[in-house]
């Protein structure tokens, strides 16, 4: 939105900074604004950098010569129905005052936890809305009552292990049919089951890239590195913090901070030394932490499997095991840093997150092997089954988030501020809570295809979480220390979300559709070889009707051959070559250009000095030659 | 719209949506935290444009201000004779900038304007040390104030003259994507 602003010189008058145009600008800058839109006009003239009363003026000006159209009423109209309907927006816009309450008090980085938190709520939304409207509704229409034999009854417990009478409802893969309904359409289950999650699962991906590459394009290739000077003394404070006690531990922090960096120590050898075998120690200690912990869960689900009593209450134990362990290894990792010593504050953030992802991958891979290997191949409708469990994780995981909120804030409040307090009171600790939402959000992603209305616990879960998180922060926690680089930490978490968890989750669904046999006595994929071959079956039937050969031809020529994928592979491959060598042709340009800044500045300063040379010579020759006119 | 007040004409609520980034709700409810500030002094009729300016004091003490190390730079930047008198034209320029929406190449040039202390149009090494004994409460020794300021300049300047000129300035803030979220303050 340049509009040739930059012509635009900030000039002074009287030593008070205030930047008048002068009249040649002015009239440049009304040229600019009269060719366009209202909407864009009124936009150039917020943006402009001039005190009120001046961009009052210039917009008094632009009225009055655009008076003679009618259009201004039509536009201005128009431009009140925008306004109207961005104010409607703000006040639909969920849980607005209470962000910006946060953020003034707690600052930016906290308050990105909370973004991230309703961002996946959209995601639980879109997929409740998808998976219900399309599969469950037509379900429901053609079928409304649930089949369930005689003797299941409703009890309480379903509502934790999800068996029993939520088996044979619409929650899980077993309750759909397989058959095409008819009805006021036909309406093919089968096809609508697959193709709603295969593409609900393919816009997520690209939702995900799409925020990922947009967010590292603007955090991490265009920043300043957070270690630099210049950028915490001019741009870190934060503005917003209204907090007395916020402002000034930020202050004495920033104080630390930059008197560290004043006095950099170097490290003797024999430091050094002590400093990489503490690192390799607390790796391997929570690397085979992790991995006991995964081959501990395996262990616990053949137990649970082999002891298989009437009693349902003991299918919990796998989950509350879990979920035990997800709250109280994180914990333990966090007190790593009493011991180990780290560079910066943003490394030992990247390590504590590390290790918790890989406890995390590690019990869910653990969990999905178990599922795959030994429920597929054991028991009649595994999937129902799979979601079950998934069902009780995900109730597990909130149970335990929100007794995790009781022991990482509030206990820890009451230790830091009467027990013990040297702790002092507790900061959040965002790391540890966005990998909680992240491993939350997976199991969802992995249960859509096994409980399709899964997405609807993650959504009353989600809600519940964000006031319960709210009321701890306030009541429990103080504002964080450092100025995190929130941005960039952001960043991380995206490119998380997606990788590992997102394409392990699609990797798992994938692999269920491609090379396990679905069950045969239930589900709406009954009867065929694996999922698959859904859309085989879709493209013989579609042979016979005139008309479509082009979806035929496109599936079999481009869909199922393999030449296709290899032409694909090797044009991006090309292409990311020629985009590579762009960057480093621009990498150059920009040191060259940078160089020319420098050396142009030299230049001029030459210049003046020059031009003030001659100056002074003219005016003692002047001098002189009067001087001598005055003696004659 | 439909409510019936008497503070301002339609025009001059319409020039203050179009050249500020506030919408009419909200210029009344600052009218009202102006007015709270001294009210005796502002008046709630401004249908003639009354020219009423409250002085610095009373500016500073506004909750959104009073803990922030840079209040008396802030309000000076917005003020036309530089004393930091803020009529209420002056007042909703003052927040309006330091909204959400206001761009960054807006904040920028206030934010430049409010580390330059002796308006020289330029960050010398002496706005730089009042800018860090501002944000550190005076405690750091002198050499590393000095130390401190030499790398910041060394960072930030392009051109090579030993101070940053806006272009070091807005190269900077450029590459600093907090910095829309860090120069805002709530109102």
């Amino acid at each position: 939105m340049d509009y040739g602003l930059r012509l635009l010189h900030v000039k002074i008058k009287g030593g008070i900074y205030l930047i008048i145009p002068s009249v040649t600008e002015e009239q440049n800058l009304v040229k600019e604004l009269i060719d366009l839109s209202t909407r864009d006009r009124i936009r150039a003239i917020r943006e402009l950098p001039m005190s009120f009363e001046e961009k009052k003026r210039i917009r008094w000006v632009m009225s009055s010569i655009k008076q003679c159209c009618r259009i201004i009423l039509h536009q201005h109209i128009l431009g009140c129905v925008c306004l109207c309907h961005s104010s409607a927006r703000q006040t639909l816009e969920l849980w607005q005052g209470v962000m910006k309450e946060i953020g003034g008090k707690f600052g930016s980085s906290v308050l990105s936890y909370f973004m991230f938190l309703k961002w996946l709520l959209m995601f639980n939304i879109f997929s409740f809305l998808v998976n219900f409207g399309f599969i469950t509704i037509p379900l429901l229409v053609y079928d409304p009552l649930p089949n369930i034999p005689p003797n299941v009854s409703f009890r309480g417990l379903e509502i934790l292990t999800g068996a029993g009478y939520f088996n044979y409802t619409v929650m899980y893969y077993g309750g759909y049919s397989n058959e095409t309904l008819s009805g006021l359409v036909d309406y093919d289950m089968q096809l609508a089951y697959f193709f709603t999650i295969a593409v609900y699962m393919v816009l997520c991906g690209f939702a995900l890239i799409f925020s990922m590459a947009r967010s590292f394009q603007r955090n991490y290739i265009l920043a300043e590195p957070a270690s630099s000077c210049a950028w915490q003394l001019l741009c870190s404070w934060d503005f917003s913090i209204t907090n007395e006690k916020a402002v000034r531990q930020r202050k004495s922090n920033l104080r630390e901070s930059l008197s560290e960096k004043a006095q950099m120590k170097l490290l003797t050898l024999s430091e050094k030394l002590k400093h990489f075998a503490v690192h390799l120690g607390s790796w391997l200690l929570s690397t085979g932490l992790a991995l006991g912990c995964g081959a501990s869960i395996y262990y616990l689900c053949q137990y649970e499997q082999q002891v298989h009593s009437s009693m349902e209450g003991l299918t919990l134990l796998v989950p509350f095991v879990v979920s035990l362990i997800n709250l109280v290894i994180p914990l333990f990792y966090s007190l790593f840093y009493k011991f180990e010593q780290y560079s910066s504050q943003r490394r030992q953030i990247y390590a504590l997150v590390i290790r918790n992802v890989f406890l995390k991958m590690s019990i869910l891979g653990v969990l999905c092997f178990y599922w795959m290997n030994v429920v597929a191949k054991k028991y009649s409708c595994w999937e129902s089954m799979v979601g079950q469990s998934l069902y009780r994780l995900v109730i597990a995981d909130f149970l335990f988030l929100m007794l995790g909120s009781f022991f990482g804030e509030f206990l820890s409040n009451v230790i830091g501020t009467r027990l013990i307090p040297r702790f002092g009171v507790p900061e959040f600790d965002i790391a540890r809570n966005v990998l909680e939402l992240i491993y939350a959000q997976t199991l969802a992603w992995i249960g859509i295809y096994f409980s399709p209305l899964l997405p609807a616990i993650q959504i009353v879960k989600f809600f519940i979480l964000f006031y319960l998180k709210k009321v701890s922060l306030t009541q429990n926690c103080q504002p964080p220390r450092r100025t995190g680089r929130a941005a960039q930490m952001q960043t991380t978490f995206i490119a998380l979300l997606f990788f590992p968890f997102f394409v392990g989750a699609l990797s798992m669904v994938a692999y269920t559709a491609w090379r396990l046999a679905p069950s045969e006595q239930c589900g709406p994929f009954r009867g065929l070889n694996d999922t698959f071959s859904v859309v085989g079956v879709w493209i013989d039937d579609l042979e016979v009707i005139p008309g479509s050969q082009w979806v035929v031809w496109i599936y079999q020529n481009v869909i199922r051959s393999e030449i296709f994928y290899f032409l694909i592979t090797v044009v991006t491959l090309v292409i990311t070559y020629i985009f590579w060598q762009v960057i480093q042709g621009r990498k150059s340009l920009m040191n060259l250009l940078r160089q020319q800044i420098v050396n142009v500045s030299v230049f001029e300063e030459k210049r003046l000095l020059l031009m003030l040379f001659i100056e002074r010579i003219l005016f003692c020759t002047q001098h002189w030659v009067y001087s001598k006119y005055i003696l004659l | 719209m439909g409510n019936k007040q008497t503070i301002f004409t339609d025009e001059q609520l319409d020039a203050y949506q179009d050249c500020t980034f506030f919408t009419r709700k909200e210029i009344l409810r600052l009218h009202g935290r102006y007015h709270e500030l001294a009210p005796h002094l502002v008046p709630m009729d401004y249908t003639n444009d009354p020219d009423c300016k409250l002085p610095l004091a009373l500016i500073v003490n506004m909750p959104e201000l009073k803990e922030n190390p840079f209040r008396n730079r802030i309000v000076e930047s917005f003020s036309e004779d530089g004393m930091g008198n803020l009529s209420f034209n002056e007042f909703v320029d003052m927040f309006s900038v330091l909204s959400e929406t206001a761009p960054r190449e807006l904040k920028a040039i206030y934010a430049f304007k409010i580390y330059d202390f002796n308006v020289d149009n330029y960050l010398c090494k002496e706005d730089l040390e009042k800018t860090l004994n501002k944000l550190t409460k005076e405690e750091l020794t002198q050499e590393e104030v000095d130390l401190v300021c030499e790398k910041t300049i060394e960072e930030a300047d392009l051109d090579g003259d030993n101070k940053l000129s806006f272009a070091d300035f807005e190269n900077m803030i450029s590459r600093a994507p907090d910095f829309l979220s860090t120069f805002h303050i709530r109102i």
